[in-house]
């Protein structure tokens, strides 16, 4: 469960991209966060990942008020929520195996245990025979597989998806959101921010739409209305 | 903190090393001078401590005693003497062996040995040599045999000649060493700002790797931690080179050392192979000390986690 009490955000000297927000998610969900660009959807994100602190209001995530967590417990609360963006954040660098072991050697995981993650969790993103290739030998939506797979190996209760398919084209947009509704089935919430009009009127779940930093609309099963 | 993240930030600290190489190698070179001439300051404090060790081991204090005075009177003053705390060693040389050192030094002059021959007595007085505890010491003995009642028996003391020298080798000494403190000073001081940019600059090259590692859950320390390490390698590395380069050094500066303390037998290398753990220890420690301080301060303002 995810609330959000009366939350506000501002930034000096006179921004406010969140304004009283109050939102209940419940587990396993699938919320679309819709706006237009500047609205305070990724503020909302930046919040809920503790990279921001609130200026007003609480928030709380499974049963955890993260409004005034210390820097030394952000690092659990990541652990526990799953991140991706439009901009995928692989290292060029590291093939597909590192880039998710990346993410699992920040916890200490074992090589040997890695080995046996790493494989399922490529297999649950459909890149599977990909782990040795580097991002740039890979398309712009098998990227954005791998960023998924970073977010999952550490079975987040929650995922947010700041515009996972900003950068996509139509078809690998299709099979990202084909991959996220299947991750949500596994019992994940997922949390997709988009601008998307043609994404959030295909999938048909709730649509929660925020307009100059407060929502306007929350609908169960809704469509884009802006 | 499992075996495969230190592992993970070891690598990360390598690879920081080897990805801004030249820096890597501006900054590990400051850091080799600094200690050059650490090392410089310390070879130079050891050279006047023994300098002066060694003209110590020569000082004391003669006191020539009046020809008329008797044997038994010498011997009360020695035992007058003996009671004053300063005071390490005092030698007797009775007026017979005054004679006979006088005749050995000049043996080759055959008109002193032959006046010598022509008087019928004794012409010197005995003498008691004093050496004290410490160089410092020789004005109180002065002043408490000038204040005694057997002063009156002694025909002259010598001192003042080895005080003037021993003032000019503390003062020479002195002087090198603020200016090599000075000099060192400066090193370190370059060296400190050096290492904070490198480890900017380490951030900078790494900022990709460190916002995935705050969105992944790593801990600050996780994060943290090859940085220090980076600049711990650093100080290691500048340290050990510095002792490579000045090693060889000493054994280029050994022969001046002899030709300085003729029958001293005092070798540098020597010394430094004896305390080299105790050197390279306290080397580490404060390179070690400083140069994570410098790169805590660079994370503080530039790596927020």
């Amino acid at each position: 469960m995810i609330i959000l009490k009366d939350l506000s955000k501002f930034y000096p000297p006179d921004v406010h991209a969140l304004k009283g927000v109050n939102l209940h998610i419940k587990p396993k969900e699938f919320i679309c966060l819709v706006g237009k660009s500047g609205t305070g959807k990724t503020t909302l994100v930046k919040l809920m990942i503790a990279e921001e602190k609130a200026s007003k209001g609480r928030i709380i995530i499974g049963g955890w008020d993260i409004t005034d967590i210390r820097n030394r417990e952000i690092p659990i609360l990541r652990r526990q929520i799953g991140v991706v963006f439009q901009d995928f954040k692989l290292l060029e660098k590291k093939t597909v195996f590192e880039n998710i072991a990346f993410a699992l050697q920040v916890s200490g995981i074992s090589l040997v245990r890695m080995k046996e993650i790493i494989p399922q969790v490529l297999k649950i993103v459909g890149l599977e025979g990909k782990q040795d290739r580097y991002p740039v030998q890979l398309s712009g939506g098998e990227q954005q597989r791998v960023a998924l797979a970073r977010a999952l190996v550490h079975r987040p209760k929650i995922l947010l998806a700041d515009e996972p398919t900003g950068n996509l084209d139509t078809q690998n947009t299709k099979e990202i959101m084909e991959l996220l509704l299947k991750i949500n089935d596994f019992g994940t919430t997922v949390i997709l921010v988009t601008h998307n009009q043609d994404v959030v009127n295909s999938i048909n779940k709730r649509v929660i739409t925020i307009d100059s930093g407060k929502i306007i609309s929350d609908q169960k099963k809704g469509k884009y209305i802006l | 903190m499992s075996i495969s993240s230190i592992r993970q930030i070891i690598v990360f600290a390598w690879q920081s090393f080897w990805r801004n190489f030249w820096l890597s190698i501006v900054t590990i070179t400051i850091i080799v001078l600094a200690f050059i001439s650490v090392n410089f300051l310390l070879i130079l404090n050891i050279l006047s401590d023994n300098a002066i060790k060694v003209v110590q081991n020569k000082v004391d204090v003669s006191l020539y005693f009046n020809h008329d005075a008797s044997e038994s009177q010498v011997l009360e003053t020695q035992i007058y003497l003996s009671a004053v705390p300063q005071i390490d060693d005092i030698t007797y040389i009775s007026q017979a062996q005054a004679l006979e050192q006088f005749k050995q030094k000049h043996q080759g002059d055959a008109d002193i040995i032959q006046s010598l021959n022509e008087l019928q007595e004794n012409p010197l007085g005995a003498t008691l040599i004093i050496k004290a505890k410490d160089i410092g010491d020789y004005p109180d003995i002065i002043d408490v045999v000038n204040n005694s009642k057997y002063n009156n028996l002694i025909q002259d003391k010598s001192f003042d000649d080895n005080e003037v020298f021993i003032d000019r080798i503390k003062e020479v000494s002195d002087n090198v060493n603020r200016v090599g403190l000075i000099a060192s000073g400066i090193f370190i001081l370059i060296s400190l700002l050096i290492v904070f940019n490198t480890i900017r600059v380490a951030i900078y090259t790494h900022r990709e790797e460190i916002s995935i590692m705050k969105l992944v859950g790593a801990t600050n320390w996780y994060i943290r931690s090859p940085f220090l390490l980076e600049s711990i390698i650093y100080g290691l590395l500048g340290v050990a080179i510095a002792m490579a380069v000045t090693y060889p050094i000493l054994g280029l500066i050994q022969p001046y050392v002899n030709s300085f303390f003729l029958d001293s037998t005092f070798n540098l290398a020597q010394y430094f192979s004896q305390n080299i753990i105790k050197i390279l220890g306290v080397e580490f420690l404060i390179t070690v000390l400083l140069n994570v301080l410098s790169s805590i301060f660079a994370m503080r303002k530039y790596l927020k986690v």
